[in-house]
């Protein structure tokens, strides 16, 4: 009966959980540290696809200073994603504070229609874009009818009026939706005291209401900044001879076949992102507060008439402008073009051709978001389980390197797989389902993994303890209780990961083959050829599937898909 | 048949490498009758939640053994011991109805279903769950009490060797509280299992408990009954956290008498009510203590009086508690005086003078106060 406390340590210390924690950890090394590696070490080659270990030059680099298109393209990514982030915010706060805090019908169905922009393919937006403001878009038509006399014409979309217009109306809803939560959970009890201390409403708005909706702004403005500063779709649509980062990587890799040169771009690509990241934690941290307050009181909302006419028509507004895309694609879908007024030319083949001619990438789209969803949401839930419940050393690795994918770029993925595993690397995938379901899961697992670990640390350990006392072993209360518990996150994360991957195209454009093409790269090519009504018919499908899938999780669970979005 | 539950030479070091290692139980060695209910007492963080965890396996101990019975169950793991617990939070499964929640540990010991069934049914009435176990909603749909109950049922329907209470009574308001200490034991007492309730009331713990171990810092200070702690205290912290104590500073002059600080009074005690050191020194600093029952007050002076002055007169029913405040010399609180009836002359800012009644103070020694 001797038990010294080694052997004591030795008998409770279980090594199952330790051997699972390493698959997450050696495939993140393999398919995000190794590609990204490479990438930062091709970053310093010359300009070619060769891996050559000894030749150093910072040729991709001093680009950046020397070649005016690396200069423009540059330039043009921060006036984008700088000005799409102020606008969304400049959009997205009132009209947060007006569903929030106004007497106004329809809230829900406000915030449900709110949602949309956000959930349909952003390059979809950007071509029907073209369609209401191209050359001979439907509105520029109109408004140029209609101004002639006074000698003024509207400028095309194209270039850098139409990707910010179409970024904003596309990411508004990040900044929209996390600003209404705020705006709505916020305790109306301090508002109250400010109140009773003799504060005005402008001045508790001020000193009250908006330093505690801080974070959750400088949340969504990161949002915003990342997805526009990555967005690939909408510049290569409607940017025109404006070049971006994400395009002009896609310029070198695809014309040039410089991996290397395209590996210096999505560095410096990365870097302002990251950079950004951090300002905005440090920013975000000194205002980040406990309520300290037991009781929690309901907000009482404005009921000034004028207020809440304002308010109605704001919202109304921003609402009908964002959604003209979607009911712009439906419409097109049905005709053979719409130049001028009205669209020409009734007609359901863009529909009836769709099993003849896109078979293949519908395939090739549910297979591989599907794959990709499983494989992530089974690697995002382990990390999450293992980090939040085990603790083991290397936790906090394994933690920056699932969330690192955030804020790089979907092209830029893209450039460090290929730098990794295409040419004459030891593994091969280029061209395979293997490549782009490795980057659709290495981009994706986050997700699932800050949805599952936001509820794991939100339930309290003594139900999994309380299993234990009950004679369960390890794994019998991981399956009962564990299991059970974080499904709802492990779904949302799921549904969350399968609609943004349905609609993938940053990513896939630079790994797909002709025998991995997926819808939305069908699209991209049928505008790039000016089919708008196939690209339209394809659009409507992939929109139905998504609405679909995310209206039935809103069903069930009723949460803010926008939450879910929510990084860092 | 209940087993009775040994601890031997517990330490419990978190962090023993760290700089400030803590050393959470030190030298704990005590045991507990089998179908005893015995409380661990003591304020936050004095060890006893790391002690219950310990029982139960969830804590690992530095060193020492814990056994059930005669069977060590120092490095079984928490699944094998065949244990009930009841956590602060309750720990209910918000996935299950109140059936599979209390089914729970049977099916992990896959039984068959008539008997589960059986089994249930019949803890819920020990419980008294009867109607809601018939509706059989979410734990979430009940009450606080109710939800308590079913934690219980939970932790007894499989029979368990012992069944621990980590402050199972924290969650739920004043007269539910009350309510609810009876009912623990009287289903404690139709089972006759070993139990273990945690809790830092002491209030509760003398009325719930068997038998009561006082711990503070890690170190068992007292293990006695709710009336040898409270009539018997062998130290200051005890007297003072199981009911009220008042401190008088005190200069030591006879073996058995003191002489409290800037007065004339001395105090003789019983030579069994001295908790003083061995072979203390005449003129050694000490404490007499008294409780606010062993004391009155008084309006004419005397050699055997003190005067005070009134802070605050509460009327708490039975007594009338004044607090008075003495010579910062004698002690820089407030002391509390009960009274059985009410002194109609005296109002509070008056002063008057207070005298121990006869044989009644303790002798402490001074360092040990808290």
């Amino acid at each position: 009966m001797s038990h010294d406390p080694v052997t004591i340590k030795k008998m409770r210390k279980d090594i199952t959980p330790y051997l699972i924690f390493s698959i997450p950890l050696i495939f993140m090394m393999i398919f995000l540290m190794y590609p990204m590696v490479l990438t930062i070490l091709r970053a310093f080659m010359p300009s070619g696809n060769k891996l050559q270990m000894g030749a150093f030059s910072i040729d991709g680099f001093t680009k950046f200073f020397t070649s005016s298109m690396y200069k423009k393209a540059l330039n043009n990514s921060f006036i984008v994603s700088l000005s799409v982030t102020g606008l969304c915010i400049l959009i997205g706060v009132p009209m947060g504070y007006f569903v929030a805090r106004v007497k106004i019908p329809g809230k829900n169905f406000m915030l449900s229609l709110g949602i949309l922009p956000i959930i349909m393919p952003s390059f979809v937006g950007a071509f029907t874009w073209v369609i209401l403001l191209g050359r001979q878009g439907v509105i520029r038509h109109f408004l140029n009818l209609l101004l002639a006399p006074l000698g003024i014409t509207i400028p095309t979309i194209y270039g850098m009026f139409g990707m910010i217009l179409c970024m904003t109306l596309t990411y508004y809803p990040f900044v929209f939706q996390l600003a209404y939560g705020a705006f709505a959970s916020a305790n109306a009890l301090l508002e109250e005291a400010g109140m009773l201390m003799g504060a005005s409403r402008w001045y508790i708005f001020r000193t009250i209401t908006f330093p505690l909706i801080l974070p959750s702004l400088g949340a969504g403005a990161l949002l915003v900044f990342v997805r526009a500063i990555g967005n690939f779709g909408i510049p290569a649509i409607i940017g025109g001879d404006k070049y971006v980062l994400p395009t002009l990587i896609y310029f070198r890799v695809n014309g040039f076949w410089d991996l290397n040169g395209a590996a210096s771009i999505a560095i410096v690509n990365v870097a302002i992102t990251a950079l950004v990241l951090y300002l905005q934690k440090r920013i975000v941290s000194r205002h980040e507060y406990e309520t300290i307050s037991a009781t929690h009181s309901e907000i009482k909302q404005h009921d000034g008439k004028a207020i809440r006419i304002i308010a109605f028509v704001y919202c109304t507004i921003i609402l009908v402008v964002s959604l003209l895309p979607q009911v712009t694609i439906i419409v097109m879908s049905f005709f053979e073009k719409w130049v001028g007024l009205f669209p020409e030319g009734f007609t359901l083949r863009h529909y009836t051709r769709i099993p003849a001619h896109s078979h293949k990438e519908l395939f090739n789209t549910f297979y591989l978001s599907i794959m990709a969803t499983v494989l992530a949401a089974l690697l995002g839930s382990l990390v999450a389980y293992i980090t939040e419940r085990k603790k083991p050393k290397g936790a906090a690795l394994l933690d920056m390197s699932i969330m690192m994918p955030f804020i790089l770029p979907g092209t830029v993925v893209s450039v460090a797989l290929l730098s990794a595993f295409s040419g004459n690397s030891i593994i091969k995938l280029t061209g395979t389902y293997t490549i782009i379901v490795i980057s659709y899961m290495v981009r994706r697992t986050p997700y699932v993994y800050r949805s599952v670990a936001a509820s794991l640390s939100q339930l309290n350990p003594s139900l999994e303890e309380a299993s234990t006392i009950a004679g369960a072993n390890w794994f019998y209360t991981f399956r009962r209780v564990s299991v059970p518990l974080i499904m709802p996150a492990i779904i949302s994360g799921s549904i969350l990961t399968l609609t943004t991957l349905l609609q993938e195209l940053s990513t896939t454009i630079l790994l797909y083959s002709s025998k991995t093409r997926t819808v939305p790269i069908q699209i991209y090519g049928a505008v790039a050829d000016g089919k708008l009504g196939e690209a339209s018919a394809l659009s409507v499908v992939l929109l139905i599937v998504v609405f679909v899938i995310v209206y039935a999780m809103n069903r069930k669970q009723g949460k803010s898909i926008a939450s879910a979005f929510k990084m860092g | 048949m209940s087993l009775n539950l040994t601890y031997s030479k517990i330490h419990k070091i978190f962090d023993p490498h760290s700089k400030n290692p803590v050393h959470a139980l030190n030298d704990v060695s005590f045991s507990i009758e089998p179908g005893e209910l015995f409380c661990l007492l003591g304020p936050s963080g004095c060890g006893k939640t790391t002690l219950l965890r310990a029982t139960a396996g969830l804590e690992t101990i530095t060193s020492g053994h814990i056994l059930y019975g005669d069977t060590d169950m120092t490095s079984i793991p928490p699944f094998r011991r065949n244990i009930g617990m009841v956590f602060q939070s309750f720990a209910l499964y918000p996935h299950m109805n109140i059936f599979e929640n209390v089914a729970y540990g049977l099916r992990v010991r896959k039984m068959e279903e008539k008997e589960i069934r059986r089994r249930v049914t019949e803890v819920m009435e020990l419980v008294g769950l009867t109607e809601e176990l018939k509706r059989n909603p979410s734990p979430t749909g009940l009450s606080g009490g109710q939800q308590q109950r079913v934690a219980i049922a939970r932790a007894l329907v499989y029979d368990p060797d012992i069944l621990l209470l980590d402050e199972p009574l924290a969650n739920l308001d004043a007269k539910l509280r009350r309510y609810m200490r009876a009912e623990i034991r009287r289903i404690q007492k139709a089972t006759n299992i070993t139990t273990i309730f945690v809790t830092h009331d002491q209030e509760e713990a003398m009325a719930i408990g068997d038998r009561l171990a006082v711990l503070r810092k890690g170190v068992i200070e007292q293990i006695g009954t709710s009336d040898e702690l409270y009539t018997n205290p062998s130290n200051a912290f005890v007297s003072n956290f199981i009911g009220k104590m008042n401190f008088f500073n005190a200069t030591l002059v006879g073996s058995h008498s003191a002489k409290i600080d800037t007065t004339t009074v001395v105090v003789d005690v019983k030579p069994q009510r001295s908790r003083l050191n061995v072979g203390l020194a005449r003129g050694s600093e000490i404490f007499v203590g008294a409780r606010p029952e062993q004391l009155e007050i008084v309006e004419e002076e005397s050699e055997q009086t003190i005067a005070a002055t009134v802070q605050i007169i509460q009327h708490l029913g039975q007594v009338v508690r004044y607090e008075v405040l003495l010579d910062k010399a004698i002690s820089p609180t407030t002391m509390e005086i009960d009274m059985p009836h009410y002194l109609s002359n005296v109002r509070e800012q008056d002063s008057v003078f207070i005298r121990f009644k006869e044989g009644m103070p303790f002798l402490f020694n001074r360092e040990e106060q808290n």
